[in-house]
């Protein structure tokens, strides 16, 4: 057979391999309802995003370009979402503003994820003197309660996007660390990281051929379990008025609303869409990534049976 | 009186403030004695006529420290106070006031001649920060206890007015020069109709009625200045009935509160106003270079839209005005109506800049210096205290958007802001005034002296624009020692046309103070100047000494009118709390998973 004649390449038997675990994680994942109801929200949200030009003009979000509409109309008065107090359509503030949830969500997520996964891998892999330095860092991280550093760097570094994502980038990583960093543990125990020390590998190898690629499904699972905090955080320091003022998020909007006194005025239609946007897309990733770690993370995915 | 003063509202952030707000309870008719409750959003700064600048402190001294001359209230004219009638001497250079029979400071000890005198000169000679405006060339002396003699060096159009609070000599005379500059007036002594019973920074101020005061004792027993962090929540518990009046309150709420029967509004007029300020570059540090050509300035006054800003920032609660208003009284603000040199006008502010060669050579839609290729990208300063600063500043940044002009914006607090301003290090700001009623000090605010030169001192300054006209200047001696009214307008009115011609101080509104009181409480409501001025916060205060309750069973008698606001304001706080519980049970799982 022929089969036989030409035996396939490691590489191939891996790539092999891998697909199937994909395969068998998505059909898994397609099983898993709350999982599916999370990706479905998310794909909308995404797609409203994405597609943000083509459903409302972009020159709506100034106020300048807004004097000929009605303030504070309702949405019965006007479009599908109403007016704020100057003038400005609720509906394309909301599509523009996913645009900047999103944006800093997923970046600040990655930020978070890149520092704490080099921070995690690289203590739990060394030990000793490098893990007892690394770790103590991390533990100060994670004592400082995470809402006044975040307030005091971002009053630092001053209110853009860019200095959000930087800000909660660089608070949200410490719970990584320090569960990444106690996997690593168990790993580098096991037979073959030290049957391949034996062999020769360098520590670099070792990392990146063996310790990542058996701690990536927990750090893809606590992706999407970051994103929502990261989500929520970009929400609540652009309501305390730390936020980009010439780039709408949602938390943008509910901060304008607050000032604006739309809670007085009862003009639900400016804080609710985007408090339910931002609870949605919340909602979308904490099950999401709920369902992923179960089917990523053998151990949970025991106790469910 | 009144210093001119930056406005500091507070900043409505914090859900603690918010709970703050709602829990606070008010003490109407307990043991039968008469409370007035005032909510107001930016707190007294200090007690100390020597320290504080905001318009609560204001309030506080206007009705515990009686002045040698009152305002009468329908129309600002010296009327008798402290001193029941005064003589002129022929050159009006010498003023002999007569004080009233058996005046007494709230603690019994008789008030002479003698405190005047002691008032007029040390604060002088110590340059007391809300009195030497007036007193700089006055000397006072005390021939007999109901007799003071006030000397002026110079001729003074002022005179015969002395609006300045007279502090009890027994208790700040006590006092080394240094100690009293740190003193906190907190002793509640006073002559007025009210003096301090407690005062709680940040959250309350308290009076008691004077038995001593020249006026009688007034009908209300107890004063109360509430602060609030939130605006909305003041106008939530003006509605549930906790207070009997609010000031301050933010347009979108005082338009709906103008249709609910149970409350009367008042858009009191006292010559307040704002305007977007530029960099003139004569300060300690110059801003964008192409700020110090006029024709940019032109450009920009151009891009202003007043109608606009008055009808989207305000809610309508204003008007449209081009110049510094320098006084109370209207009278002082030249008519511009005719002078379209400052109108809104985009395509005129493109022609200007492109005619003066600063063009968008890269086609980024910014526009570049003529010679440097430096864009013109200008650091915009808004206010983070009060709600109009991040509105304006999104109209602001829009127009100078769409004439090429990039801006980038901050957020600063007033504290922030004050040593921005005066290290010079910005290129525009909007921000405000409410003046005195004597035009002189608001118009000497914007003289060359009070241009920033001390980089040590850098807030020891008024001119904001950093911008010195030495025409101005010369115009402004003229009419600081003109007596006849008439012509001292005249000098007024050039001065502030030249201002607003300058390009620096692109004034955008005159806006009035928005207040609102209960029908049901109270009675004698006392507007200052009539039909158009504010019930409170007025520039003597004279309500608080005339308000008596309309009727026995008034109070108590709340209505659930407010409680939509009340509940919406809840789920609020409960929407956020909740959230930071889950966020922090997520990081605790998150922890627990390891």
């Amino acid at each position: 057979m022929s089969a036989l004649a030409e035996a396939p390449s490691a590489r191939r038997i891996a790539w092999l391999r891998r697909r199937r675990a994909v395969a068998g994680a998505w059909r898994d994942y397609r099983r898993h309802l709350p999982g599916m109801v999370g990706l479905v929200i998310l794909v909308l949200v995404v797609a409203m995003a994405l597609a943000a030009p083509l459903l409302a003009d972009e020159a709506g979000l100034k106020a300048i370009n807004s004097t000929g509409n009605p303030t504070w109309a309702s949405p019965s008065e006007f479009g599908p979402l109403g007016t704020d107090g100057l003038g400005r359509d609720v509906m394309t503030q909301f599509i523009w503003g996913s645009r900047i949830s999103l944006l800093v969500g997923l970046a600040a997520t990655i930020l978070a994820m890149v520092i704490g996964s080099v921070v995690g891998i690289t203590a739990g892999f060394f030990g000793g003197a490098v893990s007892a330095v690394l770790m103590r860092v991390t533990e100060w991280f994670l004592v400082i309660p995470f809402l006044p550093l975040a307030i005091v760097l971002a009053a630092i570094l001053g209110p853009s996007v860019k200095n959000i994502i930087l800000v909660i980038g660089i608070t949200s990583w410490p719970s990584t660390t320090r569960l990444i960093q106690a996997q690593v543990l168990t790993l580098r125990e096991r037979d073959y990281v030290d049957r391949s020390r034996a062999l020769g590998a360098s520590n670099w190898h070792l990392m990146s051929r063996h310790i990542l690629p058996n701690v990536s499904p927990l750090i893809l699972a606590n992706t999407t379990l970051t994103v929502p905090i990261v989500i929520l955080s970009e929400a609540t320091l652009s309501f305390l008025g730390l936020g980009d003022p010439s780039n709408a998020s949602w938390g943008k909007m509910l901060d304008d609303a607050f000032e604006s006194g739309a809670v007085t005025l009862e003009a639900w239609w400016y804080f609710v869409p985007p408090g339910l946007g931002i609870l949605l897309v919340v909602l979308a990733f904490t099950l999401v990534g709920q369902a992923l770690e179960e089917i990523l993370d053998p151990r949970l995915r025991d106790k469910h049976g | 009186m009144r210093s001119i003063h930056r406005r500091t509202l507070a900043v409505a952030v914090l859900v603690a403030a918010l709970i703050t707000g709602l829990t606070t309870i008010s003490a109407h008719g307990q043991d039968g004695s008469v409370t007035f409750d005032v909510g107001e959003p930016q707190g007294i700064d200090s007690m100390s006529p020597l320290i504080g600048v905001v318009v609560p402190s204001f309030e506080a001294w206007n009705i515990q420290y009686a002045t040698l001359t009152d305002k009468a209230a329908e129309d600002f004219h010296t009327i008798p106070g402290l001193a029941e009638s005064w003589t002129a001497s022929k050159d009006k250079l010498t003023w002999t006031y007569k004080l009233r029979d058996g005046l007494k400071w709230s603690d019994g000890k008789p008030l002479t001649s003698e405190d005047i005198a002691w008032n007029v000169n040390t604060s002088r000679k110590e340059e007391w920060l809300n009195h030497s405006a007036v007193t700089a060339n006055l000397t006072a002396t005390a021939p007999d206890p109901q007799t003071v003699v006030i000397k002026t060096s110079v001729p003074d159009p002022k005179l015969p007015t002395m609006d300045v609070y007279i502090l009890p000599k027994h208790i700040w005379g006590k006092l080394s020069p240094d100690e009293r500059d740190k003193y906190a007036g907190e002793d509640g002594v006073g002559s007025g109709p009210f003096v301090l019973d407690k005062f709680e920074k940040g959250q309350f101020a308290r009076f008691k009625a004077n038995p001593n005061y020249w006026g009688g004792k007034p009908a209300v027993d107890t004063v109360v200045l509430r602060k609030f962090n939130n605006p909305d929540a003041m106008v939530a518990a003006l509605k549930t009935g906790e207070l009997d009046a609010a000031w301050d309150i933010p347009g979108a709420a005082f338009n709906q509160l103008k249709n609910d029967d149970d409350f009367v509004t008042n858009e009191g007029y006292q010559g307040s106003f704002s305007e977007v300020a530029l960099n003139g570059g004569d300060g300690l540090k110059k801003g964008h270079p192409a700020l110090e050509d006029p024709e940019v300035r032109k450009a920009i006054a151009h891009a202003i839209d007043r109608d606009t800003l008055v009808a989207r920032v305000l809610d309508g609660i204003g008007k449209p005005l081009k110049t510094i208003s320098p006084s109370a009284n209207p009278e002082w603000v030249p008519d511009l109506s005719e002078d379209t040199s400052l109108d809104f006008d985009l395509d005129e502010a493109k022609r200007i800049l492109e005619d003066a060669g600063y063009k968008d050579t890269n086609g980024d839609g910014v526009r570049e210096m003529p010679n440097g290729g430096e864009p013109l990208k200008f650091t915009y300063y808004a206010r983070s205290d009060g709600e109009t600063g991040p509105k304006v500043a999104e109209f602001v940044r829009g127009w100078l958007d769409e004439i090429g002009i990039a801006t980038t914006e901050k957020i600063a607090s007033d504290s922030e802001l004050t040593p921005i301003i005066g290290k010079g290090d910005y290129d525009m700001f909007a921000w405000g005034w409410t003046p005195y009623v004597d035009p002189d000090t608001m118009l000497d605010y914007m003289t060359c002296k009070q241009v920033a030169a001390d980089p040590d001192d850098p807030t020891n300054y008024y001119n904001d624009a950093n911008y010195c006209d030495p025409e101005y200047d010369k115009l402004y001696a003229q009419q600081k020692v003109e007596l006849d009214p008439e012509k001292r307008k005249e000098i007024v009115h050039e001065m502030l046309t030249r201002w607003a011609h300058s390009g620096v101080y692109n004034v955008m509104w005159e806006e009035p103070e928005t207040i609102a009181y209960r029908k049901d409480r109270f009675e004698g409501w006392t507007q200052q100047p009539a039909e158009t001025g504010p019930v409170l916060f007025s520039n003597t205060s004279p309500t608080y000494a005339k308000l008596k309750p309309v009727s026995a069973s008034a109070s108590g008698d709340d209505d659930g009118g407010g409680s939509g606001g009340i509940i919406a304001i809840i789920a609020a706080a409960v929407l956020v709390l909740g959230g930071g519980a889950w966020f922090l049970s997520r990081r605790r799982s998150a922890d627990e998973r390891e």
